[in-house]
């Protein structure tokens, strides 16, 4: 813990005239860390995030990349590799002759076959850009930004439009640049990617961190819920439990395995069958609905 | 740079609109001029024609086709693609640049050297290789500027307008009716004093310390369009 922050982000603001896209934003990322930045959209992640790529310039505040400016771009791109959102490749320019050239002036070390072979756009290597499909640029997004296996990787909605295939796959890459030591910083939609492989996420909800920490931490703020239906007749159960609209009930718990036990020992002296019955710890995707929820009651600016 | 110049070639010759408005119509314009030299000359001079022909090169070859790269570039978020990796700003806008520029001066050399072989050597080579280079710096200097008000390649049709038209108009109305009247308007107008230094370079008769004074109006439409360009140009679309 002794090296500094991969990523100094201190009191960040970002301003576009009336509008205040990112207020008072500060967070660290470590060495060797995944961290998840998530949000609602228009949360202003991908603002922040083009702040510490170094695309933009904050209206205030400091951001430190490998203790240098992201600005400085000769100091500090050879070091990191950037997925943006959207794909940004010459129609006119063939898979090989992209990689080449995009990952040629990153500075870095690397051959063109073998991050296609990454991807596995080893056979359209010879195919135009404006000939690939939807996925297959991410792919080739995801090309460039690990050429030459960056100590630093910005992957912004990496999966978006891939085939559950190609998303295992990239998971995979990541999975071994990560063992190499690489720092990733990842946004995405999909709530399972990060809850699986994110250290720490920032959940961002109108400019700033609603919340931060661990998945676990983010998380445990959040009931766990018991879910089941019961045939009629039936006793009472043992927990106090809402009724849902198709007729299951749910516990919602803070103590997940002392609840369980009671319910399914009262299933069992009283003979009860526990139909469909699901237990488990809150999701991210709970936390990020509980977010949605909180956004409805104050007035919309 | 060069890494970026390459590519850019490859994307030149592989997307024929703009081979054909950067390479095929300057072309034919200036074969025409050329073919019909008697008939130019005798309404202007032999250096009214290479300096029509060079603006053609200029406006249409040069000028016109950075403004639709640049903004093809922006609207396909190449540039910002560029922008995330380690290259510089000034690398990068040189890399895009630099072939049609080469195209350019090659065209206008071979053009002007038609011109020679048809009717007959100019009075002064160097000056007249001065004019070029001050009338291409000049062009890329406008493109810069006209990619910043530029949001699509369509867009680039109606902006580029004012001012490739404008300066083979300048470069009509001076080559066919010299500068001794309205001197300084005319030599103030972009593309004017080129057109003055090329018609003393071809046709001769002119001592060349004066001539090389009209590299100063166009050198400070460079840094007017420069400044400008540090602006207003822009690296990605607005949304």
């Amino acid at each position: 813990m002794s090296s500094p922050p991969v990523i100094d982000v201190r009191s960040l603001n970002l301003t576009y005239g009336d509008f205040h896209a990112v207020k008072d934003l500060s967070f660290q990322v470590e060495a060797g860390e995944l961290y998840a930045l998530l949000g609602t959209n228009g949360a202003g992640k991908t603002s922040a995030l083009e702040i510490v790529e170094g695309h933009r310039a904050p209206t205030s505040g400091t951001v430190r990349v490998f203790g240098k400016s992201p600005r400085d771009r000769r100091a500090v791109r050879p070091r990191m590799g950037i997925m943006l959102q959207d794909s940004g490749f010459s129609p006119d320019l063939t898979v090989r002759e992209s990689v080449r050239l995009i990952g040629g002036l990153t500075q870095r070390a690397d051959r063109v076959e073998r991050v296609l072979g990454i991807v596995d756009l080893t056979r359209k290597a010879g195919t135009k850009v404006a000939q690939l499909s939807g996925g297959e640029k991410r792919r080739l997004d995801f090309a460039t930004a690990v050429y030459g296996a960056p100590e630093l990787i910005f992957l912004d909605e990496p999966t978006t439009g891939l085939d559950i295939q190609s998303r295992d796959h990239l998971w995979d890459a990541v999975d071994r640049l990560r063992e190499d030591g690489s720092t990733v910083v990842l946004t995405t939609h999909y709530l399972e990617e990060a809850q699986q492989r994110a250290d720490r996420v920032g959940l961002m909800h109108k400019g700033t961190f609603h919340r931060e920490g661990t998945v676990a931490e983010l998380t445990r703020t959040l009931p766990a819920a018991i879910q089941f239906s019961l045939a009629a007749p039936a006793p009472a159960p043992p927990l106090p439990a809402t009724r849902e609209g198709d007729g299951r009930f749910r516990v919602e718990t803070f103590s997940l395995q002392e609840d369980l036990h009671t319910l399914l020992r009262w299933a069992q002296d009283h003979a009860v069958e526990l139909r469909g019955l699901q237990a488990g710890p809150t999701r991210l995707d709970d936390v990020f609905r509980a977010l949605g929820s909180d956004q409805t009651a104050p007035a919309t600016s | 740079m060069l890494s970026i110049a390459l590519s850019e070639l490859v994307q030149i010759f592989r997307n024929r609109l703009v081979l054909v408005t950067s390479l095929i119509m300057p072309a034919a314009v200036s074969a025409f001029f050329i073919y019909q030299h008697e008939g130019f000359a005798a309404l202007g001079s032999l250096g009214y024609i290479a300096a029509v022909v060079m603006f053609t090169v200029g406006a249409f070859g040069l000028y016109t086709a950075a403004v639709t790269t640049l903004a093809a570039r922006r609207q396909n978020l190449f540039l910002k693609r560029l922008r995330s990796t380690a290259a510089g700003d000034t690398g990068i806008l040189s890399g895009l640049l630099l072939p049609l520029t080469v195209i350019s001066l090659v065209q206008v050399t071979v053009i002007l050297t038609a011109l020679a072989v048809v009717t007959g050597r100019p009075d002064n080579v160097p000056l007249l290789a001065a004019a070029v280079l001050s009338m291409v710096i000049m062009m890329l200097g406008l493109g810069l500027a006209t990619a910043g008000v530029t949001n699509s390649p369509e867009h680039a049709q109606v902006t580029t307008l004012p001012v490739s038209l404008g300066v083979i108009a300048v470069a009509s109305w001076i080559g066919l009716s010299g500068t001794e009247e309205l001197t300084l308007l005319k030599r103030l107008l972009p593309g004017g004093s080129v057109t003055e230094l090329v018609l003393n370079a071809w046709n001769g008769g002119v001592p060349v310390a004066d001539s090389l004074i009209l590299l100063a109006p166009t050198l400070s439409w460079v840094v007017v369009a420069v400044a400008l360009a540090s602006r207003i140009f822009r690296w990605e679309p607005r949304r």
